[in-house]
Parts: structure tokens; sequence; C-alpha cells
């Protein structure tokens, strides 16, 4: 990277708010997925007039821009695939505004997902988008992926609670979509940026909806024998018109290795465990709950627990949130897919699965939002071993296929960005890509900001094969 | 049209079937939009077919509209050209419905009341609650960006449309989301549609999540004196642990109109809020104990439980209010403005007062979720009304009427009065809309440099150069959207 651009960027933002040593910029070479790339700088804006000023000269001097929140984001969306200048928004993190009575919030982009419920919390509010990475994952990180988790079930994806963004375009433009207000006239352009993967423009401001924390939570935990009466369970509670807040699974080699390394109580002989929470006023947590430890003993579930708020509830989630990591103690290498399935297709994709794994005599695991058909097949291997490996790249392609032909989709949560760009064609056509691309163009006519992202690269041949292959040659969780 | 009606003649039929071309001028007449008349109605049955009408439209300049059950096509500026009425209503197949899924995917001519029969058999529903049920579709009812008093608890429409298929101006087939309830793949191409009135693509099918009917369900009305009363009980419900369906409010305007619709539970001289709670009976049973006691806390005049008949009466009013307004009053103008909860009383202030000015009456009806309608009612169109004549000839003798006699024109007046609640929201930090007014009244603004749309904002040349990718020869509905799109 040209040097005068560096002191360039160094003169706007001080020498302590540029990144520029190798040693430094390894730090920002990936994400949570498993790609990798390193970036010619690291940038700190404190204000949006600095993002203004960095994308000018990253416009004078021809190099790409990628907007990077925390860098828990798990296809590859906040990596610098072609290098350039990376914007890390981690000093723009201040809550501008809380309002309240009208259950609003405006914050910059690098405000943690979970300060923001922090911050609200005393006032019976919260945010309600809920990675499981948002401890550390940020706001604009949300928005650009467009993030889910567990709760989105009921209460929708991050589209539904951003009413407002202020935008800085590729061209250093600034401009503001949405408003405060619960609708716009005019095209929905909030809602198209919302989950670009940062490939429109840099989210500098978001205008968020903040939601009212329900008056009772009922979390349940239910123990079953075979899979099938797990997802069984899963269809008749929907079938009844329970809409729970949050529902998910955990196959029989997934429990047992959380269970191996956190002790949730889970039974070590068990088929699948689901955890379902309901939300609502007291009455309807208690009947909710009520009708759904029936709904799990009418089929067949060997054990239902039941906990209050607090502690008794933290338990019962603890197994859920750890389940990656006591899979990471287990296999040197795993991959973590992110297909979604129609919820009536469960039990006959996880068949398939198991099959796809005997098949190619690989170990996969299940853990998943059983309630949204949004599936998290972990596929373990060796990546030492080029034997494993191609087996591990055959499988990951068959499921994938599968979930697709299952009127499905290639992703439900994580994003397509780096990993799954050349997948795009299972889903859409070259008329539906090209739409999209010009569309793309319309923000970032030039490509500049984060290139060679969601859409597949133009002349791909062969490179789908070589996209999965590194998806699938590094471990990292 | 640019290459006279004997080429269309022969080219449409072709494409569609001689059956589906409609020319004759009484026919076409059924299709116009504010006013302007198509040279012909075409009625395709399948998404190929409207792929190459719309490239011969796009290779004759020929401009289209496309159009489901005709009942929101007022909504939008006049169209700036319009040759050719696209009716989908034969696009009319439910595709896919599988209920222990809660998806369902329709083609964008399916009525709603269709589409709600059979989801009803399954006890689930989709939160639409469009108003003109009986006669619109799908695919309008989304292109219209209708909004729905179902909201409050189910959001919009955006929150529960898992994907779109559709054809660009340029007759290209494409589609985005999916038809999963769960999706983050591509870019959310199908967002831009919702309330584009088809100026962008015209929508083939649609993909829905569909919602269980809840077990059971109560809607009560409060009363009280004034507008702060009424919209701080509505604060005080969006403050508590409840979790209701509906919260909404009414002025003694709507009030008087619902009451000529047999439904006269709502007291014609106060405010009335009006909240439907659902779920499990213990559930209801709750909403009933913590909403008496919070009426009383805040000195209701009235709190009052519906019975059956009363809740179908009330909520069938309220869903419907455009409609009953227009009916009443067909020279009536709508405001739709979004704004935020605590600054509705304020607003509402300013707006009576501007209405006030200019001797309009005026029928209320606020969406606690933070959307407020504002009719605009001149005092002769009871009258109007009272004659029962269809609003067209109604229209066309309004405005022959002007001519004649431009001090007595009612127009002025709403102009006066639309432009000012404009300026006042506007000045608010809102962007009001005036969703539905006569033909006459759209043009006076636009003479007077307004718009029912209110000022785009420094973000519009993204919509001109939106506009030019999904329609590049500008034949979808020209003019009708805002800035002139």
């Amino acid at each position: 990277m040209d040097a005068k651009l560096v002191r360039g960027l160094e003169q706007l933002l001080g020498s302590a708010g540029v990144l520029a040593g190798a040693n430094d910029l390894l730090l920002y070479e990936y994400d949570g997925s498993i790609d990798e790339a390193r970036p010619d700088c690291v940038v700190f804006p404190r204000s949006t007039q600095d993002v203004v000023e960095i994308v000018r000269l990253a416009n004078r001097y021809d190099v790409p821009i990628v907007g990077r929140g925390a860098g828990t984001g798990l296809s590859g969306g906040a990596i610098a695939r072609r290098g350039g200048i990376v914007i890390a928004f981690s000093r723009m993190k201040r809550i501008l505004e809380i309002d309240t009575v009208n259950q609003r919030a405006v914050v910059e982009p690098g405000v943690v997902n979970s300060d923001l419920t922090r911050a609200v919390e005393k006032d019976g509010l919260y945010f309600a988008p809920d990675p499981s990475s948002q401890k550390a994952c940020t706001i604009g990180g949300n928005v650009s992926e467009n993030s889910g988790g567990p709760h989105t079930l009921a209460y929708g994806v991050t589209s539904s609670h951003v009413t407002a963004l202020q935008l800085v375009l590729p061209d250093a433009r600034v401009v503001r979509v949405g408003s405060r207000a619960i609708e716009t006239p005019g095209y929905d352009l909030t809602g198209l940026v919302i989950g670009s993967e940062g490939t429109f423009a840099l989210v500098t401001e978001i205008t968020v909806k903040l939601s009212r924390l329900p008056e009772k939570v009922g979390t349940l935990l239910a123990v079953f024998d075979t899979v099938e009466d797990a997802t069984d369970t899963v269809a008749d509670i929907t079938s009844r018109g329970i809409t729970p807040a949050a529902c998910e699974m955990l196959d029989a080699w997934t429990l047992r290795a959380v269970e191996a390394f956190v002790h949730a109580g889970f039974p070590l002989d068990s088929a699948a465990v689901l955890l379902i929470e309901v939300e609502g006023v007291q009455e309807a947590a208690e009947a909710q709950s009520a009708e759904i430890a029936e709904v799990c003993r009418l089929h067949n579930a060997r054990e239902v627990r039941r906990a209050a708020d607090g502690p008794e509830r933290e338990l019962l989630w603890k197994g859920r949130k750890n389940a990656f990591g006591a899979v990471g103690r287990l296999s040197p290498s795993y991959y973590v897919m992110d297909g979604v399935i129609p919820r009536t297709k469960l039990t006959v994709t996880l068949r398939y699965i198991e099959d796809v794994g005997k098949r190619y005599s690989l170990q996969i695991g299940n853990v998943f939002h059983a309630g949204d058909g949004n599936l998290h097949p972990l596929i373990l291997f060796d990546q030492r071993d080029p034997a494993q490996l191609d087996r591990a790249i055959a499988a990951a392609g068959e499921i994938m296929k599968f979930c697709v032909d299952m009127g499905g989709a290639l992703t439900g949560e994580h994003g397509v960005g780096m990993e799954k760009s050349q997948l795009m064609p299972l889903m859409f056509s070259e008329a539906d890509l090209d739409l999209m691309r010009q569309v793309r163009a319309v923000f970032n006519p030039e490509g500049r900001l984060n290139p060679d992202k969601v859409l597949p690269l133009v002349k791909g041949c062969g490179e789908t094969r070589v996209n999965v292959l590194a998806v699938l040659s590094s471990g990292r969780p | 049209m640019s290459k006279g009606s004997a080429y269309v003649a022969s080219r449409l039929p072709e494409i569609v079937g001689a059956e589906h071309v409609l020319t004759d001028i009484r026919v076409c007449a059924k299709y116009e939009v504010d006013g302007v008349r198509p040279s012909v109605a075409v009625r395709p049955g399948a998404a190929a077919e409207i792929a190459e009408i719309l490239r011969f439209a796009a290779a004759d300049q020929l401009a289209v509209i496309p159009m489901g059950g005709r009942t929101k096509l007022g909504i939008g500026m006049p169209p700036r050209q319009f040759d050719l009425a696209l009716d989908l209503s034969r696009l009319n197949r439910v595709l896919a419905y599988d209920p222990r899924d809660l998806t369902c995917g329709v083609e964008s001519g399916v009525l709603f009341a269709d589409l709600d029969r059979q989801l009803a058999a399954e006890r689930q529903f989709l939160p639409l609650a469009p108003a003109f049920a009986d006669r619109a579709t799908l695919g309008g009812i989304i292109a219209a960006g209708a909004d729905s008093p179902l909201r409050y608890a189910y959001g919009s429409a955006r929150d529960y449309l898992l994907g779109m298929e559709f054809i660009t101006g340029d007759g290209v087939f494409s589609k985005s989301g999916g038809r999963v309830v769960k999706n983050v793949t591509g870019y959310d191409l199908h967002k831009l549609l919702i309330g584009s009135l088809g100026t962008l693509a015209v929508i083939t099918r649609l993909n829905f999540r569909t919602f269980p009917l809840p077990p059971a369900q109560q809607t009560f009305l409060a009363s009280f004196p004034t507008v702060p009363e009424a919209l701080s009980f509505c604060a005080a419900i969006a403050k508590s642990p409840l979790q209701p369906k509906l919260v909404e409010a009414l002025d003694r305007g709507t009030a008087r109109l619902f009451a000529a619709r047999g439904c006269t539970r709502t007291s014609g001289d106060a405010w009335s809020a009006v909240i439907t709670a659902a779920g499990q009976q213990a559930v209801v049973e709750r909403h009933a104990r913590d909403l008496e006691r919070m009426a009383g806390d805040m000195r209701a005049s009235e709190f009052a439980p519906l019975n059956d008949s009363e809740q179908a009466a009330l909520l069938g009013c309220i869903t419907e209010f455009p409609r009953l307004i227009l009916e009443a009053f067909p020279r009536a103008a709508i405001f739709r403005i979004a704004a935020l909860p605590a600054a509705m009383p304020d607003l509402l202030r300013q707006i009576s007062a501007a209405l006030e000015r200019q001797r309009l009456d005026q029928a209320t009806l606020v969406r606690a979720s933070g959307v407020v309608y504002v009719a605009m009612l001149p005092p002769t169109s009871r009258d109007a009304a009272d004659e029962n004549a269809p609003a067209k000839n109604d229209a066309a003798k309004n405005d022959a009427a002007d001519k004649n006699d431009a001090d007595e024109n009612p127009d002025i007046r709403l102009v006066t009065a639309g432009r000012e609640i404009m300026k006042v929201g506007v000045a608010g930090g809102w962007r009001p809309l005036i969703e539905w007014c006569p033909p006459s009244v759209k043009r006076e603004l636009r003479a007077a440099g307004g718009s029912i749309w209110p000022p785009a904002g420094d973000e519009h040349f993204l919509a001109e150069r939106l506009k030019k990718v999904f329609d590049p020869h500008g034949i979808l509905a020209p003019g009708r959207f805002q800035g002139g799109v």
C-alpha cells in the first residue's frame, strides 16, 4: 500500500488510529469463520466524518474498503479479500440516544449487542436480536448480516428491529434512509441495506426499536430416546398454534460432547434434547409451558425439566450455549454449516445428514434452531488427512444441496460472505444474480466496498470446489 | 399508443389469447387510474405471458400499470402515461400451503379473502387485515404498501413476507428471498417491492409466513373525553406487560362513521381506545382485569368488553376504515402519517387546527404502534354521498363544477389544508403521505408544486437509480411514485 495513503490516514486519525504493521494486521485477517486474507491497513474512525475522509482517501488511492465490527461473523463478511483498508468500528461505540417512551435507541455501529440491552433493561426494555456472539458482536455487524439468534423465532431478525440508518456510500456521500417512525414512505432502502453484508454502504448510525421485556419466561428441557420423537414434538407444538420464543435441538452425539464438557445433566444414552422457551404475561408462559410439556410426553419424552427465570434457566441454556466449544475439544477441525429447511422436513433431513455421515465415514453433529428449521450441522474432520478433507467437502456439498432441494435456503443467519458466494447458483438463476449485481452497483458502482462477497465471482469455473475446500480446510470455529 | 391499436390488437392476442385482450372503451374505463384511461387491458394467465407483454411494451414505450382487485389504485400520483392495464386476476392459484410449516406461496392475483378462508380452515391466518378485504389481491395489498391494524402484534408485511418472484420492466424473471421462515441468502430485493405501487416490477408470486389463530380473543372499548387521555391510555398499555393483538384509538368523526355502519358501541362524543386481547383464555382474562383497572386509574368515562357481534362489527370497521370513508365521502382525502407515539397528541392538535381553519371535518384513526390516519372531509361531500352516485361520475361532476364555481371549490380547501398538514408533519420530523384523495386534488397539489408524497430526502437519487435498474425503459406506472419516479 502506498505509504502516502498510510500517512494521510495517520494525519486524519492519529497514529494510534491506524495499524499497518504486519504483526498488528495478523489479528484482522480472519473473522469467526475460516477464510483468511490480510488487509493492508486497519483504521479506527471516531465519527461519521472520519469515515467520510477515509473513504475519500481510499478513492484517491484506488484501494478497497471493508467494514468490520467485532469480527465474529461466520461467513467471511469482514475479511479484506482483496486487501485494502479495513474500517474497524470499535471506537464508534457510543449509544447516542435512548428514548424509553417510544422504545427507540440511536447507536453507533460499534456498540456491542448486549451492551445496548444492558443499558436499557432497567427500564424493562431490551434489543431483541440475540446472536450467540451477542456479548461480543456489534450492532453494525448485526445490521450488515441481518443477524438472527435463538429468540428470533418469535421476534424476527435484525431487519424487524431497525427503522433508520445513516450510510456512508463508497463515493463518500452521507445519506440517511428510513426514519424513527415505524414506516417511511418511498422504497424500503433500510430493509434493502440490512443484510447486504457490507457491500452497499458503511453504516455509521443505527436507529433501533427496543422491545419490552416479557413478564415471565418459561424454559423447558425435554429428553428423547429417538430423534423422530423430538422432531415430531417440534411439529406438533407448531401445529397446536404455540409459537415458542425459542426452540433448540441437540442430537445424541452433540449432547454427549456437551455433557462431557459442561455437565449440563443430559442423559448420555438419550437421542435428542429439545430446549424450548415461552414468554409473555405470566398466564401465557404458564399455559404454554404446560401444553408443551404435555406434547413432549405425548411424543415419549423420557423426561421434561422446567425452569423458572434466573439461575435455573441459565443451567438449561448452558448446554446449548457451550455446544460449539464442546465440539471444539473433540475434533482437530470442524465446520459449522448453516442451512435452512421447511420445518416439516426436519426428520427426513436429519436422517439424510446421518446417512451422508455414514457414507463418507464422517462424524456430523447437529445443534440447531429446530423451531425455524435453521440447521447447523457440524462436520468433524482432520484437516491433516487429505482423504478426510475430500470426503468432508463432498459431504458438505451434498447436505447444502439437499437443503435447497427441500425448498430451503443456503444460509439462515450466518450470511453468504465469501464462504457461500460460489454456491449462490444453487438457489438463484443468472438473471436473479444479475439483478442483485445491478442493485449493488446502485450503491457501490465500482465494487470498491467489500469486494468479491455475496455474489459469485463472474468467471468461477472450478472455483466452487476451491472455495468449499478453503472453507473446510481450516478448522477455526 | 405509439404503434397504434392495430398492432396492439394483433400482437397481444397472440400472447394471451383474444378473449383476454380488452379494448372496449367502456371496459377500459374500469381500469382507469386517476381518471387516465388505458387503451387496452390485458389479462395474462401465466408469468411467461407477463414477461412477453412487458418486453413488447418496453419495445413500444407503452406505459403499463399492474393491478389486481383494483381497490387501491387511488394511491399514488396520477400516471404520466398509461396505455396498458395489466390485470393479474387470472394469476389466482395458491401454489403451496403446508399448514404444519406455517408458510404459503401464492400467485399475486389470489384474493386475500380466498387465501384467508383456506388458512382459517387450518386455524391459521395472515395478519395483513387489508381494507377492501373481499376484492383485494395479495399482490395488490403488498404493492400498495397496505397497513394492518394487526401490526401492533405481528409487525408489517416486511416482517413476514419471505420471498417473491417478479418480472422487471424489461421482461426478465427474477426472485429474491425464499420460502423458509429464516433466510439471509442474497439481497432482499423483494422488500423494495412492498409499497412500490408497481413502479419497479410485476409481482407474480409471494411467499408468506402464516400464523396460528389464537384460541380465544376479546375486544375492549375504553372512552375518554380528549385525545391526550386516550393516547395516554394506549401508552400505558405499551408500558405494561400486556401483549394485546391490536390497540387503536378513534375520534368522534370516525365513531360517527362506524355508527352509520351498525357499529354503535363507539361513543359519538368522545375518543375511544380499542384493544383486542388474544391467546389462551387465561391470557384474555388477565388482559380484561388489567385493562379495566388501568382504564379506571386513568379515569376512562367508559370501559366495556364487547360481545362477539359487537367485536366483529368494530374490528371490521377499523379494518375497512379507508373504504368506509371513501364510500361515505367520495371527495375525502386521507393522510397516513407515521410518527412516534409520544409525538402523536401534539401532531393531532396541529392537524385539527389546520382542518378547522379550512372548515373541514375530520375522522381520525390512530394505530398505537405509531401511524395515524386523518380523513379530511369536505362538508358538502355528505350530500354527495347521499346521492349514492358512483365515485367516478361524482368526480367528473365535481370537476365540471370546479370550473364554473371556483370560489366554492372544495378541492381548494383540501389542497390548502393538505399542504399545511404536510408542512406541519415535515417540521415535526415525519413524512406524511396523502394516501387517498380525488385526482383533481392531486393535480391541484402538483400545480401548486406539491404532491401527495412527502418531499423526498437526500437519499432520493438512490430511488431514481433503483428505478432505472428495475425498469430501464420507464414503462411501469411512470410518475406514480415519490419524487416523480
